[in-house]
């Protein structure tokens, strides 16, 4: 964000947005500079084009002369001015809400007596807000907005791009279930795998738990998704659905009883043991070098044999 | 805790349920169902003890069992995992190698047979038209047989017929599906990880047994099963059909809905196995 307000960074003078603040600063200098020029000049032989069918082509020549600087000079002042309609336009929703909010409560308050006032704005505030499903909505898409300027906040302090300092468009952001997944359209200078290095540091900046980046499109590597996790919603133990297509008369399947083994417990049991996956291992070495009695030694010389 | 109902529109479940129809495991984090076609894949699942693998694989064989056109051979170091699909399985084998070994010389001489049988037909691989049966190979436990039990010879040997399987098995409708709880190199052998198509990481412990399971440098993208907490059993990041790891909560089936499941499997598959007589005088 203090990269939006180019006309203070002369002011600060620590670390590396200091710096690419003074660049930023220069080159909407020289901009405004080229864009007036180009303007002017442009927009000024075509106007004494014009004017020149229908007067005397020096006066024309002074018309123009005249319109192309009017055009070169707002041309300047709209690129001189480019940061602040950037923070504005970084801002539009705010704005259009707190302004939509502001008009609505002065109309109310003008219209109607205080108490009824009063009791509109406990029922518009209070039922969303005291309704589970209408509050959450309301919390998630207010969270959407967060991120969105923590995302920028991100790429202004830690992911720097390229030299003119230009910032990632952040497009718009949808609520899920366990948080917001944000589009971000890259500038160049920036890479998926630039922002995977830094997923850590994103997740910080947006008060969440985790951060996940994608591709959004396989045919632009600037297209990329960013996905904010701020909660665990896989807690709830899940059923199969399988369940309920079988039918639960089926006559259950009689099994021979299985020799039910003895020697459970540890006093039980002595020596070579005698229970049933051992009693196998025999029959198993056999079959190969070793005797059955060191079964489980030979296991573990086995495994760093393998090794 | 709380019991979230799966979402059942759009699952085929039923009587008529095949092995080509994609395997409802659970749900993602937008709450939709995650499936996975198994006919054609191959699937390893891993994590710490406890994690929820053995859930993963009873869901697979609830499905497999329900199938009609599904045999089943189970492989299982612990018994108990698998065992309750015992009498509806064509082979269950517990922790004696060798019997493994001879089912899987078994399940070689299939492949071969049915590629074959392919080539006399001119064809490439198998599909549901053909009237074969898929045969799911559930392995829970591989480190069990390959690095455990038997002498290194069978493990070996073990090793091979399991990676032929995995690499050939595909085509032939030999779809194979293993646990293991760290398949490192000293476990299973890395030519045999790096061919299971689909990936199933339950929680880990480090972010580089979780690389192990799902993959080199999932990790570092910020996909590690370490974030899943250890009370949060059944979570897991699946790579399947999108090439990229998904969250899930895997489905989960409790003891006794898995034996419902098996005697009604084990009903619906009687005349296909012999001794019907007895089963028509019950039913
Ligand atoms: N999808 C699930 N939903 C809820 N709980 C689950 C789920 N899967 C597993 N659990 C719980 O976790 C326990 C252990 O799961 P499971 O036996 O599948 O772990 P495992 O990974 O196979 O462990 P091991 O490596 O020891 O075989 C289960 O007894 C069950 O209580
Ligand atoms: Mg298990």
């Amino acid at each position: 964000m203090s990269k939006s307000s180019p006309r203070r960074p002369f002011g600060r003078n620590t670390g590396t947005v200091t710096v690419i603040e003074a660049k930023v600063h220069r080159s909407s200098a020289r901009n405004a500079r080229l864009a007036f020029i180009l303007t002017a000049v442009i927009v000024g032989l075509l106007s004494a084009v014009v004017a020149a069918s229908s007067m005397h082509p020096i006066l024309a020549l002074f018309i123009g002369a005249l319109i192309g600087a009017l055009s070169g000079g707002l041309a300047w002042v709209l690129v001189r001015i480019w940061p602040v309609l950037r923070l504005l336009w970084w801002w539009t929703t705010e704005i259009g809400i707190t302004i939509v909010l502001g008009a609505a409560w002065v109309q109310l308050a003008n219209h109607t007596p205080l108490p009824v006032t009063l009791v509109v704005v406990a029922l518009v505030v209070g039922v969303p807000a005291a309704v589970p499903v209408t509050r959450r909505a309301l919390v998630a898409w207010t969270w959407c907005l967060v991120v969105r300027h923590r995302l920028r906040v991100c790429f202004a302090q830690f992911i720097i791009a390229n030299q003119s300092g230009s910032l990632p468009l952040i497009l718009w952001a949808t609520p899920t279930p366990v948080g917001e997944r944000v589009w971000v359209y890259l500038r160049p200078g920036l890479s998926m795998a630039d922002l995977e290095g830094r997923l850590d540091r994103i997740a910080v900046a947006c008060h969440a738990a985790t951060a996940l980046v994608e591709r959004a499109s396989d045919g632009n590597a600037a297209y990329l998704r960013f996905d904010i996790k701020r909660r665990e919603v896989l807690t709830a133990t899940v059923g199969s659905p399988l369940v309920d297509v079988i039918d639960p008369a089926t006559p259950a399947t009689d099994r021979a009883m299985p020799v039910v083994p003895t020697a459970l417990d540890l006093p039980d049991v002595d020596a070579p043991v005698i229970t049933l996956p051992v009693q196998k291992k025999p029959a198993t070495t056999a079959n190969g070098s070793k005797p059955g009695a060191s079964s489980s030694s030979s296991d573990a010389d086995d495994v760093s044999d393998w090794i | 805790m709380t019991t979230a109902t799966a979402p059942t529109s759009g699952v085929p479940v039923g009587p008529g349920l095949s092995m080509f129809d994609p395997i409802f495991v659970g749900i993602d984090e937008f709450g939709q169902p995650v499936y996975i076609t198994l006919a054609y894949r191959n699937l390893l699942a891993g994590g710490e003890p406890g994690g929820g693998k053995s859930g993963l694989l009873n869901c697979i064989a609830a499905h497999a069992a329900l199938s009609v056109d599904s045999r089943l051979v189970l492989l299982d170091g612990k018994l108990v995992e698998l065992g309750q699909w015992e009498d509806c399985a064509d082979a269950f084998i517990g922790p004696d190698i060798t019997e493994a070994l001879t089912v899987l010389r078994r399940l070689q001489v299939v492949m071969n047979n049915r590629y074959a049988w392919l080539r006399a037909h001119g064809r490439r691989k198998l599909t549901a038209a053909d009237n074969l049966s898929v045969i799911t190979v559930l392995v829970d436990e591989i480190a069990f047989y390959s690095a455990t039990v038997g002498s290194k010879q069978e493990q070996e040997e073990f090793v091979a017929l399991l990676r032929d399987l995995v690499a050939r098995g595909r085509a032939a409708g030999i779809p194979v599906v293993a646990a293991t709880q760290r398949p490192s190199f000293d476990i299973i052998p890395t030519s045999l990880r790096d061919l299971f198509g689909y990936r199933a990481a339950f929680r880990c412990t480090t972010p580089n047994s979780s690389n192990i399971v799902l993959g080199h440098g999932w990790a570092e993208q910020g996909y590690t099963a370490t974030d899943i907490q250890p009370t949060n059993q059944g979570a897991a990041y699946l790579i399947a059909e999108g090439g990229v790891p998904r969250r899930i909560k895997v489905a989960y089936l409790t003891d006794n809905q898995i034996a419902g499941i098996a005697d009604y499997a084990t009903w619906i598959r009687r005349p296909a196995t012999g001794n019907r007589t007895e089963w028509e005088i019950a039913a």
